[in-house]
Protein backbone atom coordinates (compact mmCIF):
# COMPACT_ATOMS: atom_id res chain seq x y z
CA UNK A 1 0.00 0.00 0.00
CA UNK A 2 1.25 3.57 -0.69
CA UNK A 3 -1.00 5.31 1.26
CA UNK A 4 -1.12 3.81 4.18
CA UNK A 5 -3.63 6.44 6.23
CA UNK A 6 -6.17 6.25 2.94
CA UNK A 7 -6.30 2.48 2.86
CA UNK A 8 -6.67 3.13 7.14
CA UNK A 9 -9.42 5.71 6.45
CA UNK A 10 -11.23 3.10 3.69
CA UNK A 11 -11.30 0.12 6.18
CA UNK A 12 -12.35 2.43 8.67
CA UNK A 13 -15.08 3.48 6.82
CA UNK A 14 -15.86 -0.01 5.44
CA UNK A 15 -16.49 -0.93 8.84
CA UNK A 16 -18.62 1.80 10.11
CA UNK A 17 -20.83 1.11 6.94
CA UNK A 18 -21.53 -2.46 7.14
CA UNK A 19 -21.44 -3.44 10.88
CA UNK A 20 -24.53 -2.26 11.52
CA UNK A 21 -26.13 -3.99 8.95
CA UNK A 22 -24.66 -7.07 9.51
CA UNK A 23 -26.16 -6.35 13.00
CA UNK A 24 -29.33 -5.17 11.62
CA UNK A 25 -29.35 -8.88 9.25
CA UNK A 26 -28.57 -11.09 12.04
CA UNK A 27 -31.13 -9.95 14.11
CA UNK A 28 -33.58 -10.20 10.88
CA UNK A 29 -33.37 -14.16 11.72
CA UNK A 30 -33.83 -14.18 15.08
CA UNK A 31 -36.49 -16.44 16.97
CA UNK A 32 -36.87 -14.38 19.92
CA UNK A 33 -39.15 -11.32 20.08
CA UNK A 34 -36.59 -8.33 21.05
CA UNK A 35 -34.17 -6.76 18.74
CA UNK A 36 -31.10 -7.79 20.60
CA UNK A 37 -27.64 -9.16 19.55
CA UNK A 38 -26.52 -12.00 19.39
CA UNK A 39 -30.10 -12.94 18.11
CA UNK A 40 -31.73 -15.75 20.08
CA UNK A 41 -31.87 -19.15 17.86
CA UNK A 42 -32.43 -18.71 13.69
CA UNK A 43 -36.22 -18.30 12.06
CA UNK A 44 -37.84 -16.48 9.74
CA UNK A 45 -41.05 -16.01 11.54
CA UNK A 46 -40.23 -11.91 11.26
CA UNK A 47 -39.65 -11.70 7.58
CA UNK A 48 -43.27 -14.21 7.29
CA UNK A 49 -45.26 -10.83 9.84
CA UNK A 50 -42.95 -8.39 8.14
CA UNK A 51 -44.77 -9.52 4.65
CA UNK A 52 -47.79 -9.76 6.46
CA UNK A 53 -47.89 -6.75 8.13
CA UNK A 54 -50.72 -4.30 6.19
CA UNK A 55 -48.87 -1.06 6.74
CA UNK A 56 -45.76 -1.83 5.43
CA UNK A 57 -47.05 -3.82 2.37
CA UNK A 58 -49.21 -1.03 1.20
CA UNK A 59 -46.72 1.21 2.20
CA UNK A 60 -43.87 -0.43 0.15
CA UNK A 61 -46.19 -0.59 -3.04
CA UNK A 62 -46.54 3.37 -2.67
CA UNK A 63 -43.05 4.02 -2.20
CA UNK A 64 -42.09 1.86 -5.47
CA UNK A 65 -45.25 3.81 -7.44
CA UNK A 66 -43.30 7.26 -6.52
CA UNK A 67 -39.61 5.46 -7.61
CA UNK A 68 -41.33 4.40 -10.71
CA UNK A 69 -43.40 7.15 -11.80
CA UNK A 70 -40.22 9.50 -10.43
CA UNK A 71 -37.78 7.66 -12.57
CA UNK A 72 -39.24 8.02 -15.71
CA UNK A 73 -39.86 11.59 -15.74
CA UNK A 74 -36.67 12.14 -14.12
CA UNK A 75 -35.32 10.60 -17.39
CA UNK A 76 -38.22 12.00 -19.90
CA UNK A 77 -36.48 15.68 -18.51
CA UNK A 78 -33.22 14.74 -17.98
CA UNK A 79 -32.19 12.61 -21.21
CA UNK A 80 -33.38 15.31 -23.90
CA UNK A 81 -32.30 17.87 -21.98
CA UNK A 82 -28.48 16.61 -21.64
CA UNK A 83 -28.64 15.37 -25.29
CA UNK A 84 -29.84 19.48 -26.26
CA UNK A 85 -27.00 20.80 -24.69
CA UNK A 86 -24.67 18.23 -25.36
CA UNK A 87 -25.02 18.92 -29.46
CA UNK A 88 -24.72 22.85 -28.66
CA UNK A 89 -28.44 23.57 -29.67
CA UNK A 90 -29.69 25.27 -26.00
CA UNK A 91 -27.15 28.11 -24.99
CA UNK A 92 -25.30 27.90 -21.66
CA UNK A 93 -24.63 24.74 -21.58
CA UNK A 94 -22.63 24.53 -18.14
CA UNK A 95 -25.42 26.35 -16.54
CA UNK A 96 -28.26 24.01 -17.77
CA UNK A 97 -25.80 21.21 -16.68
CA UNK A 98 -25.24 22.86 -13.15
CA UNK A 99 -28.67 23.35 -12.35
CA UNK A 100 -29.63 20.15 -12.92
CA UNK A 101 -26.96 18.30 -11.04
CA UNK A 102 -27.79 20.94 -8.27
CA UNK A 103 -29.87 18.48 -6.57
CA UNK A 104 -26.96 16.70 -5.58
CA UNK A 105 -25.56 19.84 -3.37
CA UNK A 106 -28.56 20.90 -2.11
CA UNK A 107 -29.50 20.14 1.34
CA UNK A 108 -32.48 17.69 0.83
CA UNK A 109 -34.09 19.07 3.86
CA UNK A 110 -34.19 22.80 2.28
CA UNK A 111 -35.56 21.49 -0.95
CA UNK A 112 -38.61 19.36 0.96
CA UNK A 113 -39.05 22.74 2.86
CA UNK A 114 -39.20 24.58 0.02
CA UNK A 115 -41.27 22.15 -1.83
CA UNK A 116 -43.95 21.99 1.27
CA UNK A 117 -44.02 25.70 1.57
CA UNK A 118 -44.75 26.47 -2.43
CA UNK A 119 -46.53 23.46 -3.83
CA UNK A 120 -48.39 22.00 -0.64
CA UNK A 121 -49.42 25.21 1.24
CA UNK A 122 -49.00 27.49 -1.57
CA UNK A 123 -50.72 25.51 -5.01
CA UNK A 124 -52.08 23.49 -2.39
CA UNK A 125 -51.01 20.38 -4.49
CA UNK A 126 -51.62 16.60 -2.57
CA UNK A 127 -48.54 15.18 -1.35
CA UNK A 128 -48.39 12.62 -3.72
CA UNK A 129 -47.86 15.02 -6.15
CA UNK A 130 -45.36 16.93 -4.35
CA UNK A 131 -43.23 14.00 -3.52
CA UNK A 132 -43.11 13.09 -7.26
CA UNK A 133 -41.47 16.62 -7.80
CA UNK A 134 -39.54 15.92 -4.64
CA UNK A 135 -38.01 12.94 -6.30
CA UNK A 136 -38.01 13.51 -9.58
CA UNK A 137 -35.82 16.39 -8.81
CA UNK A 138 -33.48 14.56 -7.39
CA UNK A 139 -33.30 11.75 -9.69
CA UNK A 140 -32.57 14.17 -12.75
CA UNK A 141 -29.05 14.34 -11.71
CA UNK A 142 -28.51 10.43 -12.32
CA UNK A 143 -30.48 11.07 -15.84
CA UNK A 144 -27.97 13.82 -16.88
CA UNK A 145 -25.25 12.26 -15.54
CA UNK A 146 -25.21 9.31 -17.18
CA UNK A 147 -26.54 10.65 -20.85
CA UNK A 148 -23.88 13.26 -20.69
CA UNK A 149 -21.00 10.41 -20.19
CA UNK A 150 -22.26 8.24 -22.29
CA UNK A 151 -22.51 10.80 -25.25
CA UNK A 152 -18.98 12.32 -24.17
CA UNK A 153 -17.82 8.64 -24.85
CA UNK A 154 -19.83 8.39 -28.03
CA UNK A 155 -18.29 9.16 -31.20
CA UNK A 156 -19.51 12.30 -32.96
CA UNK A 157 -18.87 10.65 -36.29
CA UNK A 158 -21.09 7.57 -35.73
CA UNK A 159 -24.42 10.18 -36.18
CA UNK A 160 -22.89 11.46 -39.39
CA UNK A 161 -22.10 8.20 -40.81
CA UNK A 162 -25.44 7.38 -40.80
CA UNK A 163 -26.69 10.46 -42.11
CA UNK A 164 -24.16 9.68 -45.10
CA UNK A 165 -25.86 6.45 -45.54
CA UNK A 166 -29.13 8.06 -46.36
CA UNK A 167 -30.73 8.31 -42.70
CA UNK A 168 -32.92 11.69 -41.49
CA UNK A 169 -31.66 13.02 -38.41
CA UNK A 170 -34.03 11.45 -36.76
CA UNK A 171 -33.60 8.01 -37.63
CA UNK A 172 -29.62 8.77 -37.29
CA UNK A 173 -30.51 9.15 -33.28
CA UNK A 174 -32.88 6.36 -32.92
CA UNK A 175 -30.73 3.74 -34.57
CA UNK A 176 -27.58 4.27 -33.66
CA UNK A 177 -27.33 7.31 -30.64
CA UNK A 178 -30.07 5.80 -28.59
CA UNK A 179 -29.02 2.24 -29.04
CA UNK A 180 -25.80 3.63 -27.90
CA UNK A 181 -27.20 5.77 -24.36
CA UNK A 182 -29.44 2.72 -23.32
CA UNK A 183 -27.35 0.55 -21.13
CA UNK A 184 -26.55 4.10 -19.23
CA UNK A 185 -29.82 5.19 -19.63
CA UNK A 186 -30.92 1.75 -18.07
CA UNK A 187 -28.85 1.82 -14.96
CA UNK A 188 -29.67 5.18 -14.46
CA UNK A 189 -33.21 4.15 -14.12
CA UNK A 190 -31.92 1.22 -11.83
CA UNK A 191 -30.44 2.94 -9.51
CA UNK A 192 -32.48 6.17 -9.39
CA UNK A 193 -35.21 4.00 -8.32
CA UNK A 194 -33.29 2.66 -5.42
CA UNK A 195 -32.77 6.10 -4.63
CA UNK A 196 -35.96 6.82 -4.64
CA UNK A 197 -37.49 4.12 -3.13
CA UNK A 198 -34.96 4.55 0.17
CA UNK A 199 -35.29 8.15 0.58
CA UNK A 200 -36.16 9.62 3.76
CA UNK A 201 -35.49 13.12 4.18
CA UNK A 202 -38.00 14.81 1.50
CA UNK A 203 -40.33 11.58 2.25
CA UNK A 204 -40.27 12.45 5.95
CA UNK A 205 -40.78 16.57 5.68
CA UNK A 206 -43.60 15.80 2.91
CA UNK A 207 -45.90 12.74 3.99
CA UNK A 208 -49.26 12.92 4.59
CA UNK A 209 -51.90 10.89 5.86
CA UNK A 210 -53.02 9.13 2.73
CA UNK A 211 -49.76 8.52 1.08
CA UNK A 212 -46.91 7.10 2.82
CA UNK A 213 -43.36 5.15 1.48
CA UNK A 214 -42.00 2.47 2.98
CA UNK A 215 -39.35 4.00 4.78
CA UNK A 216 -41.45 6.75 7.06
CA UNK A 217 -43.45 3.92 7.73
CA UNK A 218 -40.90 2.25 8.98
CA UNK A 219 -39.20 4.76 11.04
CA UNK A 220 -43.13 5.50 12.48
CA UNK A 221 -43.35 1.71 13.19
CA UNK A 222 -39.82 1.90 14.87
CA UNK A 223 -40.60 4.69 17.16
CA UNK A 224 -43.79 2.28 18.72
CA UNK A 225 -42.46 -0.80 19.14
CA UNK A 226 -39.01 -2.31 18.79
CA UNK A 227 -39.40 -5.58 17.02
CA UNK A 228 -38.03 -7.82 14.80
CA UNK A 229 -40.15 -7.41 12.17
CA UNK A 230 -38.35 -3.84 11.27
CA UNK A 231 -35.11 -5.49 10.74
CA UNK A 232 -36.29 -8.22 8.59
CA UNK A 233 -38.51 -5.37 6.48
CA UNK A 234 -34.76 -3.86 6.51
CA UNK A 235 -32.96 -6.92 4.79
CA UNK A 236 -35.71 -7.47 2.94
CA UNK A 237 -35.13 -3.93 1.03
CA UNK A 238 -31.86 -4.22 1.50
CA UNK A 239 -30.99 -7.35 -0.52
CA UNK A 240 -33.85 -5.84 -3.48
CA UNK A 241 -31.19 -2.83 -3.59
CA UNK A 242 -28.03 -4.85 -3.33
CA UNK A 243 -29.46 -6.86 -6.64
CA UNK A 244 -30.43 -4.20 -8.72
CA UNK A 245 -26.70 -2.07 -7.79
CA UNK A 246 -25.20 -5.50 -9.05
CA UNK A 247 -27.47 -5.48 -12.51
CA UNK A 248 -26.76 -1.80 -12.62
CA UNK A 249 -22.96 -1.95 -12.12
CA UNK A 250 -23.33 -4.82 -14.92
CA UNK A 251 -24.42 -2.67 -17.08
CA UNK A 252 -22.50 0.03 -16.90
CA UNK A 253 -20.52 0.69 -13.81
CA UNK A 254 -20.50 2.85 -11.07
CA UNK A 255 -17.43 4.67 -11.67
CA UNK A 256 -19.55 6.00 -15.10
CA UNK A 257 -22.42 6.96 -13.01
CA UNK A 258 -21.19 8.34 -10.52
CA UNK A 259 -18.10 9.68 -12.14
CA UNK A 260 -17.76 13.00 -14.23
CA UNK A 261 -19.28 15.97 -11.94
CA UNK A 262 -16.72 18.12 -13.15
CA UNK A 263 -16.59 17.76 -16.70
CA UNK B 1 -13.16 13.49 -68.71
CA UNK B 2 -16.60 14.66 -67.08
CA UNK B 3 -16.38 16.22 -63.62
CA UNK B 4 -18.01 14.06 -60.62
CA UNK B 5 -17.51 16.89 -58.16
CA UNK B 6 -17.22 20.06 -58.87
CA UNK B 7 -15.95 23.27 -56.27
CA UNK B 8 -16.37 26.86 -57.23
CA UNK B 9 -15.10 29.63 -54.75
CA UNK B 10 -15.23 27.49 -51.76
CA UNK B 11 -14.56 29.38 -48.54
CA UNK B 12 -14.77 27.70 -45.24
CA UNK B 13 -14.41 30.18 -42.01
CA UNK B 14 -14.69 29.54 -38.47
CA UNK B 15 -15.21 32.66 -36.79
CA UNK B 16 -12.59 34.88 -38.10
CA UNK B 17 -10.21 31.86 -38.61
CA UNK B 18 -10.13 30.76 -42.82
CA UNK B 19 -9.97 27.33 -43.15
CA UNK B 20 -10.79 26.87 -46.54
CA UNK B 21 -9.83 29.96 -48.54
CA UNK B 22 -11.66 30.22 -51.89
CA UNK B 23 -11.30 26.85 -53.82
CA UNK B 24 -11.59 25.65 -57.03
CA UNK B 25 -11.57 21.92 -57.93
CA UNK B 26 -12.80 19.48 -60.13
CA UNK B 27 -12.74 15.73 -59.18
CA UNK B 28 -12.84 13.52 -62.25
CA UNK B 29 -15.09 11.33 -63.01
CA UNK B 30 -13.82 7.32 -62.07
CA UNK B 31 -10.87 8.25 -61.18
CA UNK B 32 -8.92 8.15 -57.41
CA UNK B 33 -8.10 11.92 -56.22
CA UNK B 34 -5.99 12.43 -53.31
CA UNK B 35 -6.17 16.18 -51.06
CA UNK B 36 -2.40 16.04 -50.27
CA UNK B 37 -1.30 18.80 -47.22
CA UNK B 38 0.08 19.04 -44.23
CA UNK B 39 -2.00 18.87 -41.11
CA UNK B 40 -4.62 21.41 -40.52
CA UNK B 41 -4.08 23.01 -43.86
CA UNK B 42 -8.09 22.03 -44.35
CA UNK B 43 -8.32 18.63 -46.32
CA UNK B 44 -10.98 17.44 -43.84
CA UNK B 45 -12.99 20.66 -43.86
CA UNK B 46 -13.05 20.23 -47.22
CA UNK B 47 -14.27 16.63 -47.52
CA UNK B 48 -16.72 17.38 -44.75
CA UNK B 49 -18.34 19.99 -47.29
CA UNK B 50 -18.51 17.80 -50.04
CA UNK B 51 -20.21 14.75 -48.09
CA UNK B 52 -22.30 17.74 -46.82
CA UNK B 53 -21.60 17.79 -43.33
CA UNK B 54 -20.80 21.37 -42.88
CA UNK B 55 -22.28 23.94 -45.49
CA UNK B 56 -19.80 26.21 -47.06
CA UNK B 57 -19.44 30.03 -46.23
CA UNK B 58 -19.66 30.46 -49.85
CA UNK B 59 -19.16 29.00 -52.66
CA UNK B 60 -20.33 26.26 -54.66
CA UNK B 61 -20.34 22.71 -54.93
CA UNK B 62 -21.54 20.59 -57.90
CA UNK B 63 -22.25 16.79 -57.70
CA UNK B 64 -22.94 15.46 -60.74
CA UNK B 65 -23.49 18.49 -62.69
CA UNK B 66 -26.19 19.65 -59.83
CA UNK B 67 -25.70 22.36 -57.54
CA UNK B 68 -25.51 20.20 -53.88
CA UNK B 69 -24.52 23.37 -51.96
CA UNK B 70 -27.23 22.97 -49.19
CA UNK B 71 -28.38 19.33 -49.77
CA UNK B 72 -28.06 17.51 -46.64
CA UNK B 73 -25.77 14.67 -46.40
CA UNK B 74 -28.22 11.76 -46.13
CA UNK B 75 -29.68 13.12 -49.89
CA UNK B 76 -26.54 13.36 -51.65
CA UNK B 77 -25.93 9.80 -51.29
CA UNK B 78 -22.08 9.73 -51.18
CA UNK B 79 -20.11 6.82 -49.32
CA UNK B 80 -17.68 8.40 -46.06
CA UNK B 81 -15.23 6.52 -44.41
CA UNK B 82 -14.07 8.46 -41.39
CA UNK B 83 -10.52 8.22 -40.12
CA UNK B 84 -12.75 7.06 -36.55
CA UNK B 85 -14.54 4.30 -38.85
CA UNK B 86 -17.18 5.29 -37.08
CA UNK B 87 -18.71 1.76 -37.02
CA UNK B 88 -22.21 0.82 -35.61
CA UNK B 89 -20.84 -1.07 -32.17
CA UNK B 90 -24.08 -2.74 -31.70
CA UNK B 91 -24.95 -3.85 -35.00
CA UNK B 92 -22.70 -7.07 -36.83
CA UNK B 93 -20.53 -6.66 -39.66
CA UNK B 94 -23.43 -7.81 -41.78
CA UNK B 95 -25.41 -4.65 -40.37
CA UNK B 96 -22.78 -1.56 -40.18
CA UNK B 97 -22.71 -2.89 -44.36
CA UNK B 98 -26.26 -2.95 -44.77
CA UNK B 99 -27.71 0.18 -43.09
CA UNK B 100 -27.82 1.84 -46.01
CA UNK B 101 -29.30 -0.56 -48.36
CA UNK B 102 -32.21 -0.97 -45.20
CA UNK B 103 -32.78 2.67 -45.77
CA UNK B 104 -32.98 2.17 -48.93
CA UNK B 105 -35.31 0.00 -48.69
CA UNK B 106 -33.52 -2.88 -50.52
CA UNK B 107 -35.79 -6.39 -49.85
CA UNK B 108 -33.84 -8.58 -47.70
CA UNK B 109 -33.04 -11.17 -49.89
CA UNK B 110 -31.44 -8.90 -52.39
CA UNK B 111 -29.69 -6.89 -49.27
CA UNK B 112 -28.25 -9.85 -48.28
CA UNK B 113 -26.62 -10.74 -51.31
CA UNK B 114 -25.00 -7.39 -51.74
CA UNK B 115 -24.08 -7.40 -48.45
CA UNK B 116 -22.06 -10.59 -48.80
CA UNK B 117 -20.83 -9.42 -52.49
CA UNK B 118 -19.56 -6.58 -51.10
CA UNK B 119 -17.89 -8.42 -48.15
CA UNK B 120 -16.19 -10.44 -50.59
CA UNK B 121 -14.82 -7.30 -52.42
CA UNK B 122 -13.02 -6.20 -49.15
CA UNK B 123 -11.64 -10.24 -48.24
CA UNK B 124 -14.37 -9.76 -44.81
CA UNK B 125 -17.22 -12.35 -45.69
CA UNK B 126 -16.19 -14.74 -42.79
CA UNK B 127 -16.69 -12.22 -40.35
CA UNK B 128 -20.30 -11.23 -41.26
CA UNK B 129 -21.31 -11.53 -37.84
CA UNK B 130 -19.05 -10.43 -35.77
CA UNK B 131 -19.20 -7.04 -33.93
CA UNK B 132 -16.95 -4.70 -34.71
CA UNK B 133 -15.00 -4.41 -31.88
CA UNK B 134 -14.00 -7.97 -32.32
CA UNK B 135 -11.89 -7.13 -35.16
CA UNK B 136 -8.61 -5.72 -35.62
CA UNK B 137 -7.69 -2.22 -37.09
CA UNK B 138 -7.22 -3.42 -40.19
CA UNK B 139 -10.67 -5.05 -40.55
CA UNK B 140 -12.40 -2.56 -39.06
CA UNK B 141 -11.03 -0.58 -42.18
CA UNK B 142 -12.34 -3.08 -44.15
CA UNK B 143 -16.14 -2.73 -43.31
CA UNK B 144 -15.94 0.43 -43.13
CA UNK B 145 -14.97 1.03 -46.85
CA UNK B 146 -17.69 -2.27 -47.36
CA UNK B 147 -20.05 0.16 -45.52
CA UNK B 148 -19.65 3.30 -47.55
CA UNK B 149 -19.36 1.05 -51.37
CA UNK B 150 -22.75 -1.24 -50.94
CA UNK B 151 -24.73 2.03 -51.46
CA UNK B 152 -22.39 2.14 -54.90
CA UNK B 153 -22.12 5.95 -54.03
CA UNK B 154 -21.59 8.23 -56.52
CA UNK B 155 -18.39 9.40 -54.86
CA UNK B 156 -16.45 7.44 -51.68
CA UNK B 157 -14.30 9.98 -49.58
CA UNK B 158 -12.16 9.00 -47.61
CA UNK B 159 -10.55 10.66 -44.75
CA UNK B 160 -7.14 9.43 -43.80
CA UNK B 161 -8.45 6.06 -44.44
CA UNK B 162 -4.69 4.13 -43.31
CA UNK B 163 -3.50 6.41 -41.25
CA UNK B 164 -4.59 4.18 -37.88
CA UNK B 165 -2.87 1.49 -39.26
CA UNK B 166 0.61 0.13 -38.64
CA UNK B 167 3.37 0.84 -41.49
CA UNK B 168 3.11 -2.87 -43.29
CA UNK B 169 -0.93 -3.13 -43.56
CA UNK B 170 -0.91 0.48 -44.18
CA UNK B 171 1.29 0.41 -47.12
CA UNK B 172 -0.64 -3.19 -48.33
CA UNK B 173 -3.73 -1.22 -48.34
CA UNK B 174 -2.80 1.15 -50.59
CA UNK B 175 -3.07 -1.50 -53.44
CA UNK B 176 -5.95 -3.00 -51.44
CA UNK B 177 -8.17 0.23 -52.06
CA UNK B 178 -6.28 1.02 -55.44
CA UNK B 179 -7.73 -2.39 -56.50
CA UNK B 180 -11.33 -1.85 -55.45
CA UNK B 181 -11.54 1.74 -56.96
CA UNK B 182 -10.55 -0.19 -60.30
CA UNK B 183 -12.94 -2.95 -59.76
CA UNK B 184 -15.69 -1.28 -58.81
CA UNK B 185 -15.08 2.13 -60.87
CA UNK B 186 -16.33 4.43 -58.14
CA UNK B 187 -14.80 8.53 -57.93
CA UNK B 188 -12.79 8.65 -54.79
CA UNK B 189 -11.23 11.15 -53.20
CA UNK B 190 -8.95 10.20 -50.72
CA UNK B 191 -7.74 12.61 -48.28
CA UNK B 192 -3.77 12.01 -46.82
CA UNK B 193 -0.74 14.10 -45.49
CA UNK B 194 1.55 11.30 -47.07
CA UNK B 195 3.28 12.58 -49.84
CA UNK B 196 4.31 8.62 -50.87
CA UNK B 197 0.57 7.71 -50.13
CA UNK B 198 -0.98 10.23 -52.59
CA UNK B 199 1.84 9.62 -55.19
CA UNK B 200 1.52 5.67 -55.44
CA UNK B 201 -2.40 5.91 -55.24
CA UNK B 202 -3.23 9.33 -56.97
CA UNK B 203 -4.47 9.49 -61.01
CA UNK B 204 -4.80 12.82 -59.90
CA UNK B 205 -2.93 14.54 -56.73
CA UNK B 206 -4.63 18.03 -55.24
CA UNK B 207 -1.98 19.61 -52.94
CA UNK B 208 -3.07 21.83 -50.65
CA UNK B 209 -1.69 24.55 -48.22
CA UNK B 210 -3.31 26.99 -45.52
CA UNK B 211 -6.79 26.39 -47.16
CA UNK B 212 -5.45 26.94 -50.75
CA UNK B 213 -4.55 24.59 -53.35
CA UNK B 214 -1.68 25.06 -54.50
CA UNK B 215 -0.87 23.02 -56.88
CA UNK B 216 -3.03 19.90 -59.21
CA UNK B 217 -2.06 17.26 -61.86
CA UNK B 218 -1.22 13.83 -61.80
CA UNK B 219 1.95 12.65 -59.84
CA UNK B 220 3.82 11.84 -62.62
CA UNK B 221 3.33 15.83 -63.68
CA UNK B 222 3.60 17.03 -60.26
CA UNK B 223 6.83 15.04 -58.96
CA UNK B 224 9.25 16.38 -61.29
CA UNK B 225 7.67 20.00 -61.29
CA UNK B 226 6.85 21.16 -57.70
CA UNK B 227 5.08 24.04 -58.45
CA UNK B 228 6.74 26.54 -55.49
CA UNK B 229 8.91 26.06 -52.74
CA UNK B 230 6.15 24.40 -49.75
CA UNK B 231 5.50 21.71 -52.54
CA UNK B 232 9.01 21.16 -53.21
CA UNK B 233 10.03 20.29 -49.84
CA UNK B 234 6.40 18.63 -49.26
CA UNK B 235 7.80 16.09 -52.01
CA UNK B 236 11.34 15.74 -50.74
CA UNK B 237 12.91 17.87 -52.60
CA UNK B 238 15.91 19.18 -49.71
CA UNK B 239 17.97 21.07 -52.04
CA UNK B 240 17.67 24.95 -52.49
CA UNK B 241 19.98 26.88 -54.29
CA UNK B 242 20.15 29.98 -56.78
CA UNK B 243 21.09 30.44 -60.36
CA UNK B 244 23.33 33.00 -61.84
CA UNK B 245 20.37 35.33 -62.84
CA UNK B 246 18.98 35.04 -59.49
CA UNK B 247 16.30 32.19 -60.21
CA UNK B 248 15.11 30.00 -57.17
CA UNK B 249 16.32 26.47 -57.78
CA UNK B 250 15.67 22.84 -56.42
CA UNK B 251 17.01 19.23 -56.33
CA UNK B 252 16.57 15.85 -54.70
CA UNK B 253 19.57 14.45 -52.96
CA UNK B 254 19.86 11.50 -54.82
CA UNK B 255 20.14 13.65 -57.84
CA UNK B 256 23.32 15.15 -56.87
CA UNK B 257 26.18 13.24 -57.45
CA UNK B 258 30.09 14.17 -55.45
CA UNK B 259 32.76 14.32 -58.00
CA UNK B 260 36.49 14.79 -56.35
CA UNK B 261 37.56 17.33 -59.01
CA UNK B 262 35.77 19.06 -62.94
CA UNK B 263 33.34 20.90 -63.79
CA UNK B 264 30.60 21.72 -61.34
CA UNK B 265 29.63 23.49 -57.89
CA UNK B 266 32.91 23.79 -55.76
CA UNK B 267 32.03 22.08 -52.12
CA UNK B 268 33.24 21.01 -48.77
CA UNK B 269 32.53 17.58 -47.01
CA UNK B 270 30.10 19.10 -43.50
CA UNK B 271 29.72 15.63 -42.57
CA UNK B 272 29.00 11.79 -43.83
CA UNK B 273 26.34 9.50 -42.23
CA UNK B 274 26.46 5.87 -43.33
CA UNK B 275 22.91 4.50 -43.97
CA UNK B 276 23.39 1.17 -45.71
CA UNK B 277 23.43 0.97 -49.00
CA UNK B 278 24.36 4.72 -49.13
CA UNK B 279 25.63 7.61 -47.52
CA UNK B 280 23.82 11.17 -47.19
CA UNK B 281 26.72 14.01 -47.04
CA UNK B 282 25.96 17.45 -45.97
CA UNK B 283 28.10 19.81 -48.03
CA UNK B 284 28.97 23.29 -48.18
CA UNK B 285 28.27 24.37 -51.98
CA UNK B 286 29.27 27.79 -53.67
CA UNK B 287 26.15 27.67 -55.45
CA UNK B 288 25.92 29.44 -58.74
CA UNK B 289 25.06 32.79 -57.52
CA UNK B 290 27.97 33.00 -55.44
CA UNK B 291 26.27 32.08 -52.29
CA UNK B 292 27.14 29.28 -49.55
CA UNK B 293 24.65 26.90 -49.29
CA UNK B 294 24.27 23.56 -47.36
CA UNK B 295 23.20 20.82 -49.58
CA UNK B 296 22.69 17.20 -48.82
CA UNK B 297 23.78 14.44 -51.41
CA UNK B 298 22.31 10.83 -51.37
CA UNK B 299 25.36 8.85 -53.28
CA UNK B 300 26.48 5.28 -53.52
CA UNK B 301 28.78 4.34 -50.37
CA UNK B 302 31.83 3.61 -52.15
CA UNK B 303 32.66 6.90 -52.61
CA UNK B 304 35.83 7.87 -50.50
CA UNK B 305 34.55 11.38 -48.43
CA UNK B 306 36.11 12.20 -45.86
CA UNK B 307 34.58 15.61 -43.05
CA UNK B 308 36.80 19.00 -44.23
CA UNK B 309 38.03 17.49 -47.60
CA UNK B 310 37.45 20.12 -51.01
CA UNK B 311 35.01 18.56 -53.63
CA UNK B 312 32.74 18.92 -56.83
CA UNK B 313 29.17 18.68 -56.87
CA UNK B 314 27.38 17.81 -59.72
CA UNK B 315 23.52 19.04 -60.23
CA UNK B 316 22.50 17.71 -63.66
CA UNK B 317 20.28 20.26 -65.54
CA UNK B 318 17.63 17.78 -66.00
CA UNK B 319 17.15 17.22 -62.17
CA UNK B 320 17.12 21.09 -61.19
CA UNK B 321 13.70 22.79 -61.23
CA UNK B 322 13.45 25.97 -61.22
CA UNK B 323 10.86 27.58 -59.16
CA UNK B 324 8.76 31.12 -58.86
CA UNK B 325 10.57 33.58 -57.24
N1 LIG C 1 -15.38 23.15 -36.28
C1 LIG C 1 -14.26 23.90 -36.30
N2 LIG C 1 -14.19 25.05 -35.58
C2 LIG C 1 -13.08 25.82 -35.59
N3 LIG C 1 -11.97 25.53 -36.28
C3 LIG C 1 -11.96 24.40 -37.02
C4 LIG C 1 -13.10 23.53 -37.06
N4 LIG C 1 -12.80 22.49 -37.87
C5 LIG C 1 -11.54 22.70 -38.30
N5 LIG C 1 -11.03 23.85 -37.80
C6 LIG C 1 -9.70 24.41 -38.10
O1 LIG C 1 -9.56 24.50 -39.48
C7 LIG C 1 -8.24 24.13 -39.88
C8 LIG C 1 -8.32 23.03 -40.89
O2 LIG C 1 -8.81 21.86 -40.26
P1 LIG C 1 -8.92 20.47 -41.00
O3 LIG C 1 -9.48 19.52 -40.02
O4 LIG C 1 -9.64 20.65 -42.27
O5 LIG C 1 -7.40 20.14 -41.26
P2 LIG C 1 -6.77 18.86 -41.95
O6 LIG C 1 -6.08 19.34 -43.17
O7 LIG C 1 -7.78 17.81 -42.10
O8 LIG C 1 -5.65 18.46 -40.89
P3 LIG C 1 -5.24 17.01 -40.31
O9 LIG C 1 -4.26 16.45 -41.27
O10 LIG C 1 -4.62 17.37 -39.02
O11 LIG C 1 -6.49 16.20 -40.17
C9 LIG C 1 -7.51 23.73 -38.61
O12 LIG C 1 -6.70 24.81 -38.22
C10 LIG C 1 -8.60 23.49 -37.62
O13 LIG C 1 -8.16 23.84 -36.32
MG1 LIG D 1 -8.13 15.92 -41.16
Amino acid sequence: MKRPITAALAVIGYVIMIVPIIFVVATAFTSGSTLRFPPDGFSLRWFDEALGYEPFIGAAISSLELAVVATALALLVGVPVTLAVHRGKLPGKSLVEGLFLSPLIVPELVVGLALFQQLMVGLDLDNFSTLLVGHTALMLPYAVRVTGASLALADPALEEAARGLGASPLRAFFNVTLPILRPGIFSAGLLSMVTSFNNVPLSLLLQGRDFRTLPVTMLDYVQQSYDPMVAAASTLVLAATVVIAVIAERTVGFAKIFGGINQ
Amino acid sequence: MTAAAELIGVTQRFGSFTAVDEIDLVVPSGQLTTLLGPSGCGKTTTLRMIAGYSAPTSGTIRIDGVDSTRTPPEKRHLGMVFQSYALFPHMTVADNVGYGLKLRKVPSAERRARVMETLELVGLAHLADRKPKKLSGGQQQRVALARAIAIRPKLLLLDEPLSNLDARLRVQMRAEIRRIQAETRLTVILVTHDQDEALEMSDEMVIMNEGRIVQQGSPQQVFPRPADRFVAEFLGYENFLTAADGTPLTIRPEHLRIAEQGQGLDAKVVDVAFRGVDLLVSLDVVDPSGATVRLRADVRNDAPLTPGSSVTVIAPDDHLVSLPR
